[in-house]
C-alpha cells in the first residue's frame, strides 16, 4: 500500500487557509440563496421574525400569487423570446467576426479588432438617450424588436474578444489542411473551428444570456409596460409597494425568474469552466 | 453510407421545437395589446401587487366585456413616470395615464405632457361626484386641474389598544405628555411604543407631521417650499418638540433604521403598540391585528401648538386619472371610461374589495378592512387635519431630505437635525 508523503508545514498552513476561504466564500454565497429560497415560502412577519429559519410549510401560495400580480408567465416569455433571439444573432455575428479577426494577420485586422474593444469603453446609460432617438427614428420604440438588435450590440465587445482569443490557440496547420482538401472558409469555420470553439462559445452564451436576462433600463423604456410585451425585469419590480410590500411575494417572483438562469447555467457551465481551464493551461 | 438524421440534429430539433413551440402558442398574449386606433391604452400604476390592482383589472375586463370597447392596460409601478415621460418624447405615450401626483408628475400640466382636464368636469357630468377638496388639491396654481382625483389617502395613527392596557394604559395618549407616560409604560412592559420607518419617506412624514403641531398651514407652506426652518419659530418648536419626544423613549429602538415595511411588521407582530400608517397600508393589517386596533390621531403638543387634536394627515394625493396629448384624439373613448371608473358600482368594488379611500364621494364604508373604516370616520371634532406636504417639496429635495430626517431619528440635536434639513434643500 502506497504511502502518504506528509506535506510540509507550510504547504498544510496555506491549504487549510484556502480551504478555509473557500468554504467561508461558498457560506457567503449558500447563505442568501438559503434566505432566498426559505423567504419565499412565508409571510412577512415570519421573514422579519425569524429569518433564517425553516418555513412552517412549503405552500407555494406565494408563487401564485406572483406570477398572477405581475403577469410573470407573459413576461418570462418574453424574456424568453428577447433573450434566445438576441443570442442568436449576437453569434451569428461574432463568429463570423472573431474567425476573420483570429486569422487576419495584417495591422488592418488589429486595428478592426481595437475598434471592437473600443466598445468596452461606452458606458450604457451614457447610450441609452441616443440610443431611445434612434428607436424612435426607426419607428421601433415599444417593440421588443428594437431590443433583439440593440442587446447584440451590446454584447459585441466582449464577445468578440473572447472568441477572438479562443479561435486564436486553433492550430493553423488544421486549417491549413482542411483548405487543401478543398474547404471554403465557410466550411473551416463551421467544421474546423467551431467543434473545438464549443466551450468559447458557452462562456459567451453564457455571460450574453445572464447579461440579456438581467437587462432592466433599456427594457423598461424601450419596450415599454405593455404587459404583452415587458420582461421579466421589468415586471418583477410591480411586486414592491410603497407600504407593506409583501417580501414572501417578492422573494417568490423573483426566485421564479431564476429558475430560467439556473437551468441555462447548469447547462452550460460545464463547457465554460472548460474554456476557463484551457484558457489558463494555454495562457 | 446512410445519410440517415445524426442524433445530434434530433436532439437539436427537438430543443428548438420544445422552446419555440410554447412561445408561438402564446403569441396571440405577446401581441402588443396597446395597439390599434380603437384601443384605449390606460397606463396604470394601479397594478402588480397595490391594493386595489386586482380591482382594477376586473373593472377593467368587466367594462370590456359588456360595451364591447377595447382597453389595454400598461402597467408600471413606481417607474411609472420615467417610463411616460421617454414615450412622450416619442410621441407614443398612453391615452390616459393612472398615476399619483408627486415628484416629476407635478410638471406634466405645465410641459404639456398631459391637458387640463377641468373642461371635461361638467361636460362628462363629474365635477358633483367628486370632493371638492380633492378638486382643489389636484388644481395648480395657474388654475389647471391636473387631473382627475381617483384614490386619496388618509394618514391615522394605530393604536394596539390589547398592548396598551397590558401596560396599563387605559385610553390612547391624545397629548405629548399623555404619549410620553404610555412609552414609558410600555417600555416597562417590553413592548416598542411607536414604530416608523426612520430611515425612509414613512419617518419623514412623521417627521413633518409632528412640525405641523407648531405652525399653521400657510406657515407650513411656505416652510415646506423654501425649507428655512431656522426662519419660522414654529417650525423650531416642532423641531425641538421632536428631539423631546424621541429623547423621552417615544419611539422604537433602533428606529433610524427601519423602513416603512419593517414599521408594519413590527406592529403586526406585536412587537410596537403605535404605528402612523396610511390607508393603504392599514388594509393590510391582519384581520386577528385589526381587532385589538383603534385608529386616532398622532398626539397634539401638550403646551404650545397650534392644533386643537390631535393631528392626521388627511390628501386628496392618491391616484389620479391623467389624460395625455394622445389621448385628446381619443375623448371618445375616455370619457366613458372615465365616466364607468366613477360609477357608484366602481366606487364600491374599490372600497369593499381592497379597502381603498376614493376621491369620489360616497358614503360606502369598507366592511372587511375595519381600520381603513375607523379612519374613514374620523372627524373634526376627533382629529385635526394637517397637510401631506408632497406637493410644496421641490423634487430633487426629496431624497436629501429623507437622509435629514433619518438623522432626527438618530441622536442628533435639533440645530443640527435643522441645520441638515435646511442643506437638503441648498444641495437640491
Amino acid at each position: 500500500m502506497a504511502q502518504r508523503t506528509a506535506l510540509p508545514l507550510r504547504d498544510r498552513i496555506g491549504s487549510i487557509t484556502s480551504g478555509t476561504l473557500a468554504w467561508i466564500y461558498a457560506a457567503l454565497l449558500v447563505v442568501p440563496f438559503y434566505y432566498f429560497i426559505v423567504s419565499s415560502f412565508k409571510t412577512n412577519e415570519e421573514i422579519f421574525e425569524s429569518p433564517l429559519a425553516l418555513p412552517t410549510t412549503f405552500d407555494f401560495t406565494n408563487f401564485t400569487t406572483a406570477i398572477q400580480q405581475a403577469d410573470l408567465g407573459l413576461a418570462v416569455a418574453n424574456s424568453a423570446l428577447t433573450t434566445i433571439a438576441a443570442l442568436v444573432l449576437t453569434l451569428l455575428l461574432a463568429l463570423p467576426a472573431s474567425f476573420a479577426l483570429a486569422r487576419a494577420r495584417g495591422r488592418a485586422g488589429r486595428v478592426v479588432e481595437s475598434v471592437f474593444a473600443l466598445g468596452f469603453l461606452i458606458p450604457s446609460f451614457a447610450a441609452l438617450f441616443p440610443t431611445f432617438l434612434l428607436a424612435a427614428a426607426l419607428g421601433l420604440f415599444h417593440t421588443r424588436t428594437f431590443v433583439v438588435f440593440l442587446l447584440p450590440a451590446t454584447a459585441l465587445p466582449l464577445s468578440i474578444v473572447i472568441l477572438t482569443s479562443f479561435m486564436r490557440t486553433i492550430p493553423r496547420e488544421l486549417e491549413e489542411a482542411a483548405s487543401m482538401d478543398g474547404a471554403s472558409s465557410l466550411q473551416v469555420l463551421r467544421q474546423v473551428y467551431l467543434p473545438i470553439c464549443v466551450p468559447g462559445i458557452a462562456t459567451v452564451l453564457l455571460l450574453n444570456y445572464l447579461a440579456f436576462w438581467n437587462a432592466y433600463l433599456y427594457p423598461l423604456i424601450l419596450i415599454g409596460p405593455d404587459t404583452a410585451q415587458r420582461t421579466i425585469q421589468v415586471a418583477l419590480p410591480t411586486l414592491k409597494v410603497d407600504a407593506g410590500t409583501d417580501y414572501g411575494v417578492l422573494m417568490a417572483g423573483t426566485l421564479f425568474t431564476l429558475l430560467p438562469v439556473y437551468l441555462v447555467y447548469t447547462l452550460l457551465q460545464r463547457q465554460m469552466q472548460r474554456a476557463l481551464l484551457s484558457g489558463a493551461v494555454k495562457g | 453510407m446512410t445519410h440517415g438524421i445524426s442524433r445530434r440534429t434530433l436532439l437539436g430539433a427537438a430543443l428548438s421545437g420544445g422552446i419555440i413551440t410554447p412561445l408561438l402558442a402564446s403569441c396571440g398574449a405577446l401581441v402588443p395589446a396597446s395597439s390599434g386606433a380603437h384601443t384605449l391604452s390606460v397606463h396604470t400604476q394601479i397594478s402588480g401587487a397595490v391594493a386595489g390592482a386586482q380591482t382594477f383589472s376586473d373593472v377593467v375586463a368587466a367594462y370590456q366585456r359588456d360595451t364591447a370597447r377595447r382597453v389595454a392596460l400598461l402597467k408600471n409601478g413606481s417607474d411609472l413616470p420615467i417610463v411616460f415621460e421617454t414615450s412622450t418624447l416619442a410621441g407614443k405615450e398612453a391615452d390616459v395615464a393612472i398615476v399619483n401626483m408627486m415628484g416629476r408628475t407635478l410638471a406634466w400640466t405645465r410641459l404639456g405632457a398631459t391637458v387640463p382636464v377641468q373642461d371635461f368636469l361638467d361636460d362628462w357630468g363629474l365635477r358633483d361626484l367628486i370632493i371638492p377638496g380633492a378638486l382643489t388639491e389636484w388644481t395648480d396654481e395657474d388654475g389647471r386641474l391636473r387631473a382627475f382625483p381617483f384614490t386619496r389617502t388618509n394618514w391615522p395613527v394605530s393604536f394596539n389598544t390589547a398592548l396598551l392596557e397590558e401596560a396599563g394604559v387605559g385610553e390612547i395618549p391624545t397629548t405629548s405628555d399623555e404619549l410620553i407616560a404610555a412609552a414609558e409604560a410600555l417600555r416597562a412592559k417590553g413592548i416598542g411604543p411607536v414604530t416608523v420607518g426612520g430611515s425612509d419617506w414613512s419617518g419623514q412624514k412623521m417627521f413633518l407631521q409632528i412640525i405641523q403641531g407648531f405652525i399653521t398651514e400657510a406657515e407650513a407652506r411656505t416652510v415646506f417650499s423654501t425649507g428655512r426652518i431656522s426662519e419660522s419659530p414654529g417650525a423650531i418648536a416642532g423641531v425641538e418638540h421632536f428631539v423631546e419626544l424621541r429623547d423621552a423613549g417615544v419611539f422604537v429602538d433602533n428606529v433610524q433604521g427601519y423602513t416603512s415595511d419593517s414599521e408594519l411588521t413590527q406592529f403586526n407582530t406585536r412587537k410596537a403598540a403605535i404605528v402612523p400608517a396610511m390607508s393603504s397600508a392599514l388594509a393590510l393589517v391582519p384581520a386577528e391585528r385589526a381587532a385589538e386596533v383603534t385608529v386616532g390621531g398622532w398626539p397634539r403638543p401638550s403646551s404650545g401648538g397650534v392644533l386643537e387634536h390631535p393631528s392626521v394627515i388627511q390628501s386628496y394625493n392618491g391616484h389620479g386619472i391623467w389624460i395625455s396629448e394622445n389621448g385628446m384624439k381619443k375623448l371618445d373613448l375616455i370619457k366613458p371610461f372615465v365616466q364607468h371608473l366613477y360609477s357608484p358600482e366602481v366606487t364600491d368594488r374599490f372600497i369593499l374589495e381592497s379597502g381603498r379611500d376614493m376621491s369620489r364621494i360616497t358614503d360606502t364604508l369598507s366592511t372587511d378592512f375595519p381600520l381603513v373604516a375607523q379612519a374613514s370616520r374620523l372627524r373634526d371634532s376627533e382629529v385635526s387635519a394637517v397637510m401631506l406636504p408632497d406637493l410644496l417639496i421641490p423634487e430633487a429635495v426629496f431624497e436629501p431630505m429623507i437622509q435629514a430626517t433619518a438623522l432626527a431619528y438618530g441622536t442628533a440635536s435639533a440645530e443640527r437635525i435643522i441645520d441638515a434639513f435646511e442643506k437638503s434643500y441648498q444641495a437640491a
